[in-house]
């Protein structure tokens, strides 16, 4: 092994850290990898596409409640059990019964609903030419596309957003200080997923509940247990992450309006509006994973439980894979990893795409000339990012 | 049935393994290995593999 090798450090937990910094960029120059506070940060596609589905790495949050000082309890019994962090045999199991109600044939008939939704919520504020997309837009769309799915009345959407929100906190690291609230927003949940369940299982319907309750693989089917831990996952993986990705997209083409006229003229182009933008700003910053055994890659030891995040906005803009990263509608692109990847890759990502494909289209068709129109607020640069506010003034198409 | 996939899309994520793990695995070096030519009886698990693959890079010719 080479011991000239200069490997990059990055303080990631500093608040004041960047993803779009030219001190990440330059770490990316250095090296393929840095060293981080918690243990090695992925940078280059290449490495990122490899390393990430390798079965020597776990998926890393399972001991995230005990780093933060929290061993039992409600939240800990639930993040334990979720698919998120289950490994090997049990989350085979899960995930095969899980997947087919998100698969692209079974999503397909919610896109016109969702089509309706995305052109009431910008009617609603077309005339005025002003408004704070994240709390008049995002933030209802994400939560009332849920709704739909789960066949739950859209008027409840605001008891769904503060749940899945308040949950929210637990990825935050303080925690153990937010348990408390935490644990009475769970409950909540349970409570909400085991109504929905028993509902479903007495009156079937066409909604995604029905088709969860139904989920069947040789005879094996979903306890009651089991359907509302994946249900509050559900809820909780589906809303911040879309809503967030859909601010962070309006923020792009905000910043591109050349390219956002492109889609505008070609509606066509709106699923790779979204890749785009998911390539360059995506809402999951980092990819966590967690080494099982000791293994070696190149010039990189990795011992077992070392932590080692994969930079997904740094790796969709690294000049190897995409010579000109800037945001282009129209190229041909390698795919991004925003939805991570390997055996754990989202299970909600056709719904996203679609959702989010539907949204852009929708607003580019209706709205030109954006700008910042007050002062934005937003969520810090790490793990999960994105606008908490974002003011926006626009001429009407 | 006969069994085919775009190489040029895949990605090796391996959902696929999830629904048909006797028609579809990832080898040591994490690349996805597939029998091409699969039995009717298991045509509900390889279409539920094309279904869930995250590139849709996985068809099936009869």
């Amino acid at each position: 092994m080479p011991t000239d090798i200069a490997v990059p450090y990055l303080d990631i937990s500093d608040p004041a850290f960047a993803m779009h910094s030219e001190a990440v960029r330059n770490a990316r120059s250095q090296h393929w990898y840095a060293k981080t506070n918690y243990g090695f940060a992925i940078l280059r596609y290449e490495y990122v596409s490899k390393l990430l589905k390798d079965p020597r790495l776990s998926q890393g949050s399972g001991k995230w409640p005990d780093h933060n000082g929290v061993h039992s309890g409600l939240f800990y019994d639930w993040w334990t059990k979720c698919l998120l962090v289950l490994e090997g045999d049990d989350h085979h199991r899960i995930r095969r019964l899980l997947n087919p109600a998100f698969s692209p044939r079974h999503i397909e008939p919610y896109l016109p609903r969702f089509e309706e939704l995305a052109i009431e919520l910008i009617d609603g504020v077309l005339d005025k030419g002003e408004f704070e997309y994240v709390n008049d837009f995002a933030e209802p769309y994400a939560t009332r596309v849920l709704c739909i799915l789960l066949g739950i009345p859209e008027t409840e959407w605001p008891t769904i957003a503060r749940l899945a929100s308040t949950i929210g906190l637990a990825l935050g690291v303080t925690l153990k200080q937010d348990l408390g609230v935490v644990e009475d927003a769970l409950q909540e949940l349970y409570g909400y997923a085991e109504n929905l369940i028993a509902d479903r299982q007495a009156n079937p319907g066409d909604d995604l509940v029905t088709k969860l309750v139904q989920a069947n693989a040789d005879g094996d089917t979903l306890s009651d247990s089991e359907l509302r831990n994946a249900l509050c996952l559900l809820i909780f993986g589906g809303m911040d992450t879309t809503r967030n990705q859909l601010g962070l997209g309006m923020m792009s083409y905000l910043h591109n309006l050349d390219q956002w006229e492109l889609l505008a003229k070609n509606p066509e182009l709106a699923r790779a509006a979204v890749e785009e933008v998911m390539r360059t700003n995506p809402t999951t910053t980092w990819v966590t994973r967690e080494a099982v055994v000791d293994f070696d890659y190149e010039d990189l030891h990795v011992d077992a439980g070392t932590t080692v995040h994969f930079f997904t906005q740094v790796s969709g803009t690294d000049p190897e894979a995409y010579p000109n990263p800037e945001i282009d509608i129209t190229a041909e692109r390698a795919p991004h990893y925003g939805f991570g990847g390997g055996m754990h890759h989202c299970l909600g990502h056709f719904v996203a795409r679609a959702d989010m494909t539907i949204a852009l289209k929708v607003l580019s068709q209706r709205m030109t000339n954006m700008r910042i129109n007050g002062a934005d607020e937003w969520l810090p640069d790490s793990g999960n990012t994105g606008p908490v506010k974002l003011p926006i003034a626009f001429d009407k198409r | 049935m006969q069994v085919y996939v775009d190489r040029a899309k895949c990605d090796n994520h391996g959902q696929c393994t999830f629904s048909a793990p006797t028609i579809f695995r990832l080898d040591e070096q994490g690349v996805l290995q597939y029998e091409e030519h699969a039995d009717e009886s298991l045509r509900n698990d390889v279409e539920e593999a094309a279904d869930v693959c995250p590139l849709q890079a996985i068809f099936i010719k009869d």
